[in-house]
């Protein structure tokens, strides 16, 4: 069979929905020779997959560290120490542990209480640009919402915000970044030993003075003695500070994008907007921000029809699932109104994202404030570029008018 | 003691078995890695109101079997 095999060639960057889709139909377990592992394209087949996690493991930097050499061990050993730690690529019975300690403070009802917050960040920065007519929304908007949520959350003083941005991007090179730039491993580490060092003071000050922030609630955990160390509530401020920057920016990025291309759900929206939850539903279900991730075998398993072996990586395809006609009617349409809507946008099982309900909660309000505030808005230029990674639907930019 | 009925909705559990890990005798997962309930007085209100709370889409509603008060959310 001929298939495309390069994730990275620009029309599949371009439309990962119509290639996923041809191999959802013809091989839905799919082996790919020049990328090394299997795409799992059927929603069943992800989400049996997700659920799966005694056999198929994320335990990314056990393999990412068999791929460096001795050398490269010893230069990143500060980046393998504390990524080993993040929650995301951890298998139990470390992962529980973590995810338990931190799950409250992020739980739907934890989160509600920063509604309104989130509604004056969101006005905030619209009334920074109302004037002008025009904006470049993914830096002068989706950029900032996320960073200062977060950062406020955690206790990250405003004036430090940009700073600690910064550092955040430069610690996510390693993930979102090509691959072939090829500094981009020291860069990382480089990133994430300013973020410790941030971090450091910041938890030493909350130990002394507790405050009503995420940082005193770790700090007090951590005092606790056995349930968190220093080095794991190190890794688990810089996991948080990091997991929703660039995941929850192409929520809003791409979700505007999709109402403003399908202008009868954008008026059905502003008509009303208390459909603002099921839109930012179907928003991540339509155009999500993440295509993909990634999972391991510890044993051979079937899956699909298939025989994947122990130690193949394998990667579920979310993007495709989220289309797929066999779980959603009607998948390439945009329905705001679509309930259920059991999609995998934050993946599924045991990682299922932690931050879900704070990214819901930032594309609920962004989406119903914009619709209100600028009804007209319209796309100012037809030409949309997306950055060329494997798991990440990331615009370039999105120019506006209105 | 207070009996309780516990619904789970199936359209929104995700499987992340946060309610199993707090309240281990309610909940268990299914065989399609769903949670079902095992016993709705398996643990004590307040782990069963924890369990509920933790679950990251809202999936759980506890009722007072007997009032059929709506104790969450
Ligand atoms: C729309 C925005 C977001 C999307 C689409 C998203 C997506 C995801 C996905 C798909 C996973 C599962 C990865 C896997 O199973 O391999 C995940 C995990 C995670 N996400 Fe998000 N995320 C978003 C926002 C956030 C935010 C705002 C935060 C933090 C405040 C966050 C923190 C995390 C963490 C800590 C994990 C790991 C959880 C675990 O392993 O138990 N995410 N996210
Ligand atoms: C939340 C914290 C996350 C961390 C710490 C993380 C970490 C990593 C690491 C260490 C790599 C390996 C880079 C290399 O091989 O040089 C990587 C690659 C990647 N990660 Fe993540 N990741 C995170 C979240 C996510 C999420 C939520 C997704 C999407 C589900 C994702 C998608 C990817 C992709 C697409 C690659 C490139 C893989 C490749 O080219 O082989 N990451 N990530
Ligand atoms: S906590 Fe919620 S999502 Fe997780 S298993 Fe229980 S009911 Fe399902």
């Amino acid at each position: 069979m001929l298939v495309q095999d390069d994730l990275l060639a620009p029309d599949v960057v371009r439309d990962p929905y119509g290639y996923f889709a041809r191999l959802r139909e013809t091989d839905p377990v799919h082996w790919n020779d020049r990328w090394g592992g299997w795409l799992v394209t059927r929603y069943d087949d992800v989400v049996r997959a997700f659920r799966d996690p005694e056999r198929l493991s994320s335990d990314r930097m056990a393999h990412f560290q068999q791929e460096l050499t001795e050398h490269d061990r010893e230069r990143l050993h500060v980046l393998i120490k504390y990524f080993s730690k993040w929650l995301v690529f951890t298998d139990p019975p470390y992962h529980t542990r973590v995810r338990m300690l931190v799950n409250k403070a992020f739980t739907p009802t934890s989160v509600e209480r920063l509604r309104p917050r989130v509604r004056q960040i969101v006005h905030e920065l619209l009334d920074a640009v109302e004037g002008r007519g025009h904006m470049e929304f993914v830096r002068e908007f989706a950029f900032h919402l996320p960073v200062i949520v977060i950062s406020e959350y955690l206790g990250v003083p405003p004036e430090d915000r940009e700073a600690v941005k910064e550092w955040s991007d430069e610690t996510s090179r390693i993930f979102f970044i090509r691959a072939d730039d090829p500094d981009r491993r020291e860069r990382s580490q480089a990133g994430l030993v300013k973020l410790l060092e941030y971090f450091e003071p910041l938890i030493h000050d909350r130990r002394r003075n507790p405050r009503d922030d995420l940082v005193s609630a770790l700090v007090q955990a951590e005092e606790r003695g056995d349930l968190l160390s220093h080095d794991e509530l190190l890794a688990t401020c810089t996991v948080l500070l990091f997991a929703g920057h660039e995941t929850t920016t192409n929520l809003l990025a791409n979700g505007l994008l999709a109402l403003l291309q399908h202008r009868d759900q954008w008026e059905l929206l502003r008509q009303d907007p208390s459909l603002n939850r099921s839109a930012t539903e179907e928003l991540l279900r339509y155009d999500g921000p993440v295509k993909a991730t990634f999972r391991w075998a510890k044993v051979d398993v079937e899956l699909g029809g298939k025989t994947v072996r122990a130690g193949d990586r394998m990667l579920l395809v979310l993007a495709s699932a989220n289309r797929d006609p066999e779980k959603f009617p009607d998948p390439d349409r945009v329905d705001i109104t679509r309930n259920p809507n059991p999609h995998v946008a934050f993946g599924h099982g045991i990682h299922v994202c932690l931050g879900a309900p704070m990214a819901r909660l930032e594309g609920q309000e962004a989406f119903a404030a914009l619709v209100q505030r600028f009804p007209h808005m319209r796309l100012a230029s037809d030409e949309l570029e997306y950055h060329p990674t494997i798991v990440s639907r990331a615009l370039a930019e999105l120019h506006v008018e209105w | 003691m207070r009996r309780l009925r516990i619904e789970v909705d199936y359209h929104r559990c995700v499987g992340s078995s946060i309610c199993v890990l707090t309240a281990p005798r309610t909940f268990a997962l299914n065989e399609q890695g769903q949670s079902a309930v095992l016993d709705p007085e398996g643990d004590p209100l307040e782990a069963v109101l924890e369990a509920a709370e933790g679950c990251p889409t809202m999936a759980i509603t506890v009722f007072d079997a007997d009032t059929g008060e709506q104790l969450f959310p």
